[in-house]
């Protein structure tokens, strides 16, 4: 196993850093979040309010009707203990309408459309606020593809994108997340009973392994089989990377004219830093 | 001789040459307050790194009359910067220019623009081909920038050059925060205390700090003197100005102690480049 360890003072430095350039650059004084309950979003909360002050972070929890009590709860305490304003909207009288009028039955596509609804709330209030919307998402998840592409994924800036979960976990525990939150399984919350690595079916512990060895240490498939990994797990890391590249880049223009955005229009994001 | 060195370890405005111009005069005057004969700015100084298609719109002549408070001031302290240079050969060039007593005294081209994963210097920027150096009232100086560092051919040309000084101006953004240091800050110190030790010049590294999409610039400015000494270090991420004094002195006791220029042999040197290189018939 490598130790995937960081020197965690420091990431949370630059992290603390990045955050208050990057909104900064983007023209924004409030940064805003969805707060679910979960690991991510507390720890992305917490960095915030260490770079912009709680006055300038803005929280909203979205529950459903299925989400776990616990989720409510953990929300709130995340909220709470960073001492930042904060709403709470049920989305069920929102999705309900369309999940019954087409009669949706089918999990994922239940899972979509409620990160998609939570994200056009999240957006909307960011406008209302004049915020930037932080992502919450972490290295694994990106890579894995593990998102509603346009849902959960839709941000600003992602303050937590280059960190494993493992990393995750360890930065969560230095800048004092909850401990109730570092210690329930991850899950994305959508319906009863759902964990990440349930659903994924690899453990998060293999899952950074693997990819820390492919990306990082630039090993092959078999070189990683060979270290001791099993080949199901390689291969379902692998394979789930892969096939989500497309929520990874931009979608391809079709490239007519001298100039297009996408192709040779190239002008970096922090036009205004 | 002692004297003392600047390092402006700023974090640019992207794409704003007047934001920094201003910038590059509050930190010039804070290091001349401090007595110093040198300061020290780091790459692309005067526009921000990752500019891609705003390359070109931030690109200068170096005779542009936009370095005339900057030639100004230089009356008062020597300044090292970094440009993106409209070359005369309609080129753009990542570059490096020293100015002293009121003039710009050498212009510097990147020689070695990385160009591979996060680096893409070479679509916007043309390759400089000439190591340059420059005797100065403090010395024999080099200015390289940023990747050049990492290419132990170009330290050579200072060497057998038998510079002083080997001013590093960089924009190194950071990969790697597992140990105490930044990885890259690790390489690039080992780099540093290498060259110090064999070549036996000052390594004079200037980082800038901040983000540029994503990008973070690590900072760690530092001056390291031939006899191993770092003399003065800059904090990580901070946008700061440190002093130190350095003594000339040391790369003649070092120089004593450790005299490998004294024992080069210059000519043998090119001859068997050439025959590695394949430029002699063996």
């Amino acid at each position: 196993m490598i130790d995937l360890t960081l020197n965690y003072a420091l990431v949370k430095k630059f992290i603390v850093k990045f955050i208050e350039e990057e909104v900064k650059s983007n023209k924004f004084d409030h940064a805003l979040l969805g707060i679910s309950g979960g690991i991510d979003s507390a720890l992305v909360a917490s960095l915030a309010v260490d770079a912009l002050g709680k006055e300038n972070v803005f929280g909203i929890l979205l529950p459903y009707k299925l989400s776990s009590k616990e989720s409510i709860e953990d929300g709130l305490k995340v909220v709470e203990n960073l001492g930042i304003k904060y709403e709470i909207i049920d989305i069920t009288e929102i999705a309900e309408p369309y999940l019954t009028k087409e009669k949706i039955g089918d999990k994922f596509r239940i899972g979509n459309f409620l990160a998609r609804i939570r994200m056009s709330i999240i957006f909307d209030k960011a406008r209302e606020f004049d915020a930037i919307v932080l992502g919450t998402s972490n290295k694994s998840e990106i890579m894995l593809g593990y998102t509603t592409w346009y849902g959960d994924m839709a941000a600003g800036i992602y303050p937590i994108g280059d960190l494993y979960k493992t990393q995750v976990f360890g930065l969560s525990k230095h800048v004092g997340v909850p401990e109730s939150i570092i210690a329930k399984k991850p899950s994305a919350d959508l319906w009863p009973g759902q964990t990440d690595e349930g659903e994924i079916g690899t453990p998060y512990s293999e899952i950074d392994q693997i990819l820390y060895l492919y990306l990082e240490e630039r090993k092959t498939k078999e070189e990683i089989v060979e270290l001791g990994f099993k080949k199901e797990d390689v291969e379902n890391v692998l394979k789930r990377m892969f096939a989500t590249q497309f929520k990874r880049t931009f979608p391809p223009v079709c490239k007519i004219s001298q100039r297009t955005f996408g192709h040779d229009f190239l002008y970096p994001h922090d036009i205004f830093k | 001789m002692r004297f003392k060195i600047s390092l402006a370890q700023i974090n640019p405005f992207l794409g704003d040459l007047e934001k920094n111009l201003v910038k590059h005069l509050e930190f010039t005057e804070k290091a001349i307050v401090e007595g110093s004969k040198v300061v020290v700015f780091p790459e692309l100084s005067l526009t921000g790194y990752t500019l891609r298609d705003l390359t070109h719109e931030v690109a200068l002549e170096a005779d542009s009359d936009f370095f005339k408070p900057l030639k100004e001031i230089s009356k008062n302290i020597d300044i090292v910067l970094g440009f993106v240079e409209k070359g005369e050969d309609k080129i753009t060039y990542n570059s490096s220019m020293y100015l002293s007593k009121g003039e710009i005294k050498l212009v510097y081209r990147k020689m070695y623009p990385p160009t591979h994963g996060m680096f893409e210097e070479l679509r916007f920027f043309g390759r400089g081909n000439s190591y340059k150096s420059l005797a100065t009232d403090y010395g024999k100086v080099s200015v390289i920038i940023c990747r050049d560092f990492f290419h132990p051919t170009l330290l050579s040309l200072a060497y057998l050059d038998n510079v002083d000084f080997v001013f590093a101006i960089s924009n190194m953004p950071l990969r790697g925060l597992k140990g105490e240091k930044p990885q890259i800050q690790e390489t690039v110190e080992t780099a540093s205390s290498t060259y110090t030790n064999f070549f036996g010049f000052f390594v004079v590294y200037v980082n800038r700090v901040g983000f540029d999409d994503g990008l973070g610039f690590y900072g760690g400015s530092f001056i390291q003197s031939p006899i191993g000494k770092k003399i003065v270090s800059a904090e990580l991420f901070e946008e700061t100005i440190v002093t130190g004094t350095v003594d000339t002195d040391d790369i003649y006791k070092k120089r004593i102690s450790f005299p490998l220029i004294k024992e080069e042999d210059r000519l043998l040197f090119v001859k068997n480049v050439n025959r590695v290189v394949g430029g002699l018939d063996d």
